[in-house]
């Protein structure tokens, strides 16, 4: 049946299409009704009705579609999104058929309306949402952004917000900006317009509760006071310790059991997109404060965010809470962004209790307290699932469960606390989310790496083994024999349960992270070239990431005088840029220490040879990497046998004819230390940092010593060798290479009692009985 | 990885040890215990022993070269990856010389040339029946560039090339100590304590056997491994609680369609007259109240000339609201390339002081204009001068209102004035022009 009025007046028979129309009108509106109560049986029943009266019509089979999403407590997402595929493909074919038989009088624009497909795909994009791909999300957006004028101003506002929330998880910070930038034009909060704005920007919506943050408002409010006395007391006095946290916690829960909320206001928002409740206003000012945020303009990000508080004051300020909490964090300040934490209520409700504790255990693990995050983050995944489990007619239920992104988190602090396995596996698991991220797989690798490094992997021989030199003591009396073994045999207990941490997964996960550096860093240029941005603003970042400090905060911005506007936006804008492109520097030299250091352990020299010379060709490099790409070049050279080229490497540092100088300084591990800006309040222990993050200058030295004595030996130049493998020995002491090759060296010049001798100065030698008994005869 | 197992090493030894067989028989015995494959690790272990004349009794030392030789007795002596410690050991002159002519055999060097004889006396009987007068020994060069390694061995890299054995003398036992003498083997009583300095060779021997790895002792090099990549706070991940971005509802399913119907019924009559005021008032209330009507409403780009001609007040009205469209570039292009008339230029005007348009825009319009008029010369004197006329007006109207820069287009315009210099209204612009210069 064709509904178009105009054929319809064509055809002489309006009146039974009035009455068809109104009778449809009168039951789509049934069906809404339904929907809204969570009537979703009677709803598809409606709906089925429709469907008859008029076939195929995209519309109907759109809201069916959701209905049947939610009858079945939003659990097939996959299913929902085929459907709405094909609607959206059956539309747009719908769309297509009346402009092809285009006559000139005709008003196609009607037809385009019935059709129109704006309100699928921001469905398919929600979707995505919340399976977390946000940059799916973002390129399904982008067309209807693109002609977003002639659209509703709710439906503009849902698609603009969930592009500014995909944006900031894409870390986008131009499309953000874009999408930012129509909003401002269209509701003109502006950047600093600072004059108190009472009114809000209710649009048509006579829905006046507040469903839509975190807490009802008049209960923040209420608890506020006393949330703040309470964190006044319990943290001033220096009550910062876990177990007070905790405790509080507790208390919270004990005087509130943790309600759900009633059903029926919940479902009354899923049809009557709860969004326009939100003070547009406010909203906006929030998501400057997370553009500043992300941007790491740390500074006016403060500012903006006391504007925001402004404006919640007398509304739900949680939010202004968080953002601020998050502020201090960034800032250093781990004390006051625990105490806005609490202030801010989140950990009252169950839906954001996990977010809570995952935060806290950011701050922790910025603390340094392992352990403390630890339990904090594996709470913040408990109360995920139990949010999964507990309500499952929510569809934000499925957005609100981070718990990918808080198993990221665990990662991070599992590789921290020396536990490879286990923080593989949770990137494994965030992989789903993050899998176009190139440090997620740099974070793999270096699980690989540790892991080999503690004798963790499959296969054997690891460089734990060689941390110890073995003599064998053979024979007993006149048929005493020594036999030196420095790479060991040792048998790995029940080998079988390790995952697949492998070095050659160590190196897929390198070349997938930098193929997709590079791509990212291919498009970077490429919007370059489009925006006028190109141009850096910073000219006193120019220097390399190695100057320490706030190198990765954002503060040396200079306040405009007066009022913010858009230039202080780009700026800021330009900045993160610039910030982004070095640490995207850092992460490619990092990329090509481990890939050569990988390669060598491969026994792949050619390989290893190839990576450590483009680490060393990249301008502008840190110093630890130079260092770094200097060994790995030598030792891949004299596997090579050109001993020549390993040479001139090493001698790079030679100062005069028998002494190196330190490769790096200690400064340029800053990076690899605490990130803070200078005017943080409190230092951080950053001794609890796993020594194996760094490399101290000193044994760098003593490595250049070593190495230069080893390839003296090699080349048979043991009078050269022996003060160089003397100095070594001097800085590294205990160092078991370097030890053998002082041994060879004595061997090779025929003292084999300094030889055993120096066996037995050396700590980390273990003289073990033969391990055969006589059997033979 | 030690190199060889276990039960290969008790086999070795008994192997070494069974010096009253003969030695075919060993060699035999050897071939039906080892595969090929491990031939190349019992000779490496076999040559360890060999290297120090101490270690293995004499016996067991010519079995273990004869085993050496055997393995690899259907190769090229010089691919036989021991061939040179075995041309050591035959040039060596402390070594006893019936080790040396046995290893000459083994060569089939000159007149040393019945192995296969020796082969079938045990190692015992052949060192009984050694004729010590034998002096017929060769220099280490001649051996070597007969059976001597013409390539040297592919080893993979300088460290292994350079690679130590590993085997040290304990040296707390004093370097002149002779272990083969008997004084120390005393026979120790059952329960007695043995004396110090005994010991026991076998077990020496099997421990080495068992305990061997292939390698030698190389110079080791420092690998410092890898910083981890620093954790910058922003990596671990703050969560914000995000709007709650929902499934929507399409409430336009089966809605009424008939939104703005009126206005587009309007504006189809008024593709093709004049509306009267009330009806231009009527389209103009309607696109006010619903900011979003002029994108539903029905004109199109291909529509705008009908427009503009018959109702430009309405054209200028619906190009206003339309100014954030995308689609806004397609509605100039059609504006710009449809015939000059007054309507058009009155739209262009009206549009100036309302919005701000785009330079390139104007530029083009105006371009237009003078080229309408200058072919309009072919048509009708009366028609263009008529043109002429209104585009100076326009002209005028444009500059005073500072909405065009003359420096972008004094050339063009000059022209055109200079042109129809005969025009009254043409001669006042290009006074306007020079005042302006």
């Amino acid at each position: 049946m064709d509904s178009i009025p105009s054929d319809a007046a064509r055809d002489g028979s309006i009146c039974d299409e009035a009455i068809v129309l109104s009778v449809t009108c009168a039951l789509a509106k049934d069906a809404l009704s339904y929907f809204q109560s969570g009537k979703f049986h009677e709803c598809i029943d409606i709906l089925i009705q429709l469907n008859h009266k008029k076939r195929n019509d995209p519309k109907v089979l759109h809201n069916m579609a959701i209905a049947e999403y939610f009858k079945n407590a939003c659990s097939n997402s996959k299913k929902l999104l085929e459907d709405l595929n094909t609607v959206k493909k059956q539309s747009e074919e719908l769309a297509k058929e009346p402009l092809e038989a285009v006559n000139p009088g005709s008003n196609v624009s009607v037809s385009k309306d019935l059709f129109d497909s704006t309100v699928t795909t921001l469905n398919i994009a929600v979707t995505w949402f919340h399976l977390h791909q946000y940059a799916k999300c973002l390129s399904i957006l982008d067309p209807l952004f693109l002609n977003i004028e002639p659209l509703d101003e709710t439906i503009a506002l849902q698609i603009c917000f969930l592009m500014l929330d995909s944006a900031l998880a894409c870390h986008d910070a131009v499309k953000f900006l874009e999408v930012f930038g129509h909003l401002d034009k269209s509701f003109g909060v502006g950047f600093g317009t600072h004059e108190e704005i009472g009114s809000t920007m209710q649009l048509s919506s006579n829905q006046v509760s507040k469903t839509s943050s975190l807490l009802s408002s008049s209960a923040a409010s209420d608890a506020l006071k006393s949330d703040l006395a309470a964190a006044e007391s319990g943290l001033c006095e220096e009550g910062l310790e876990y177990d007070n946290v905790l405790a509080e916690i507790e208390a919270e829960k004990r005087m509130k059991p943790v309600g759900h909320i009633p059903a029926n206001n919940l479902l009354k928002t899923i049809g009557e997109r709860s969004i326009l409740t939100v003070d547009v206003k406010l909203e906006l000012q929030l998501y400057k404060v997370r553009f500043l945020l992300l941007t790491r303009n740390v500074k006016l990000a403060k500012r903006e965010v006391k504007h925001a508080m402004n404006i919640a004051q007398k509304r739900d300020s949680s939010m202004a809470l968080l953002l601020k909490s998050q502020l201090e964090y960034a800032h250093g300040n781990h004390r006051k962004a625990i105490k806005l934490l609490l202030v801010s209520g989140i950990q009252k409700e169950l839906r954001t209790s996990g977010i809570f504790n995952n935060n806290l255990g950011c701050i922790y693990y910025q603390l340094g307290k392992y352990q403390a995050a630890s339990v904090l983050f594996s709470n913040a995944l408990r109360n995920c699932s139990s949010l999964r489990k507990d309500n499952p007619v929510k569809l934000f239920s499925l957005s609100q469960d981070k718990s990918l992104l808080i198993t990221y988190n665990c990662g991070v602090l599992y590789l921290a606390c020396g536990k490879p396995l286990l923080a593989a596996q949770c990137f494994q698991k965030a992989s789903l989310v993050f899998c176009r991220q190139p440090l997620l797989w740099l974070r793999i690798a270096e699980c690989c790496i540790l892991a080999l490094q503690k004798g963790l992997l499959e296969g054997g021989n690891t460089s734990s083994d060689r941390s110890e030199i073995r003599v064998h003591v053979i024979g007993k009396g006149k048929w005493r024999q020594l036999m030196m073994e420095e790479n060991g045999f040792v048998e790995l207990g029940g080998s079988a349960q390790w995952p697949k941490l492998s070095l050659p997964l160590a190196r897929v996960c390198l070349s997938n992270s930098m193929y997709l550096l590079n791509v990212s860093l291919m498009n970077e240029s490429k919007s370059d070239l489009e925006s006028p941005l190109s141009v850096m603003i910073n000219d006193t970042k120019e220097a390399s990431w190695s100057d320490h400090g706030d190198a990765n905060t954002n503060s040396e911005l200079k306040e405009a005088k007066g009022g913010m506007n858009q230039d202080i936006i780009q700026n800021s804008l330009s900045a993160y840029k610039d910030i982004r492109r070095r640490e995207n520097h850092l992460l490619k030299q990092a990329l090509l220490a481990n890939m050569a250091y990988v390669e060598l352990e491969l026994e792949n020299p050619i390989k290893a040879l190839s990576a450590a010379n483009s680490l060393l060709q990249l301008p502008d490099s840190s110093k630890i990497y130079v260092f770094l790409g200097h060994i790995y070049a030598a030792e891949a050279l004299c596997l090579l046998n050109r001993p020549g080229e390993a040479g001139a490497h090493l001698s790079a540092y030679l100062l005069g004819q028998e002494d190196f100088k330190l490769p790096f300084a200690q400064e340029d591990f800053d990076p690899w230390r605490m990130n803070m800006s200078s005017d943080c309040e409190e230092t951080s222990d950053c001794s609890t940092g796993n020594a194996r993050d760094s490399l101290k200058p000193e044994e760098a030295r003593g490595a250049l010593f070593a190495n230069l004595a080893a390839l003296f030996a090699t080349q048979g130049h043991y009078d050269q060798a022996k003060p160089f493998i003397q100095h070594a020995l001097t800085v590294l002491p205990n160092n078991v290479q370097a030890t053998i090759t002082a041994v060879y060296i004595d061997l090779m010049v025929g003292r084999s009692q300094d030889a055993v001798a120096r066996l037995k100065q050396c700590t980390r030698v273990s003289f073990v009985p033969g391990r055969l008994e006589v059997r033979a005869s | 990885m030690t190199i060889m197992k276990m039960e290969e090493t008790a086999i070795v030894w008994t192997l070494l040890q069974s010096d009253l067989r003969p030695i075919q028989d060993v060699l035999a015995e050897f071939n039906s215990k080892f595969t090929r494959s491990r031939y190349f690790p019992v000779c490496s272990s076999l040559s360890i022993l060999l290297q120090d004349p101490m270690i293995l009794r004499s016996t067991d030392r010519l079995i273990a070269f004869a085993i050496m030789h055997q393995c690899y007795s259907s190769v090229k002596p010089s691919l036989n990856p021991f061939v040179s410690e075995m041309i050591n050991a035959a040039c060596n002159e402390q070594a006893e010389k019936y080790e040396r002519a046995f290893l000459l055999h083994l060569f089939q060097w000159n007149s040393y040339n019945n192995a296969k004889e020796i082969f079938k006396l045990s190692a015992a009987d052949y060192i009984k029946t050694f004729d010590p007068s034998t002096n017929d020994f060769p220099e280490l060069g001649e051996l070597q560039r007969e059976y001597g390694n013409k390539a040297d061995g592919p080893s993979s890299h300088m460290f292994a090339d350079y690679a130590l054995k590993k085997l040290l003398h304990d040296p707390d036992v004093p370097r002149g100590c002779d272990p083969n003498s008997p004084e120390f083997d005393v026979q120790v009583q059952p329960g007695g304590i043995s004396k110090i300095g005994s010991g026991d060779r076998n077990e020496a021997i099997s421990g080495i056997l068992g305990s061997l790895t292939m390698g030698g002792l190389a110079p080791r090099w420092i690998r410092p491994c890898p910083p981890r990549y620093p954790v910058h706070q922003s990596e671990l991940l703050w969560i914000d609680p995000d709007n709650k971005h929902e499934l929507v509802w399409d409430d336009k399913m089966c809605a009424d369609t008939s939104r703005g119907a009126t206005v587009r019924d309007l504006l189809v009559k008024g593709l093709k007259v004049t509306l009267s005021p009330t009806e231009q008032e009527d389209i103009t209330t309607a696109l006010s109240n619903d900011p979003k009507l002029v994108y539903h409403c029905g004109i199109t780009p291909r529509k705008l000339p009908q427009l503009v001609e018959h109702n430009p007040q309405i054209a200028v009205e619906i190009l206003t609201k339309l100014i954030n469209s995308p689609e806004i570039v397609d509605y100039f292009t059609a504006l710009v390339s449809m015939e000059m008339s007054l309507h058009s230029m009155e739209v262009v005007n009206r549009l100036t002081t309302a919005v701000e348009l785009p330079k390139e825009f104007i530029r083009m319009f105006i371009t237009n204009c003078i080229s309408s008029c200058e072919n309009a010369k072919q048509q009708d004197k009366y028609m263009q001068n008529r043109l002429v006329r209104l585009v100076c007006v326009f002209l005028q109207s444009l500059i005073r209102n500072n909405i065009i820069d003359v420096k972008d287009l004094f050339i063009e315009v000059q022209a055109f004035c200079i042109d129809f210099s005969r025009v009254r209204e043409a001669a006042g612009l290009f006074r306007l022009l020079k005042t302006l210069e």
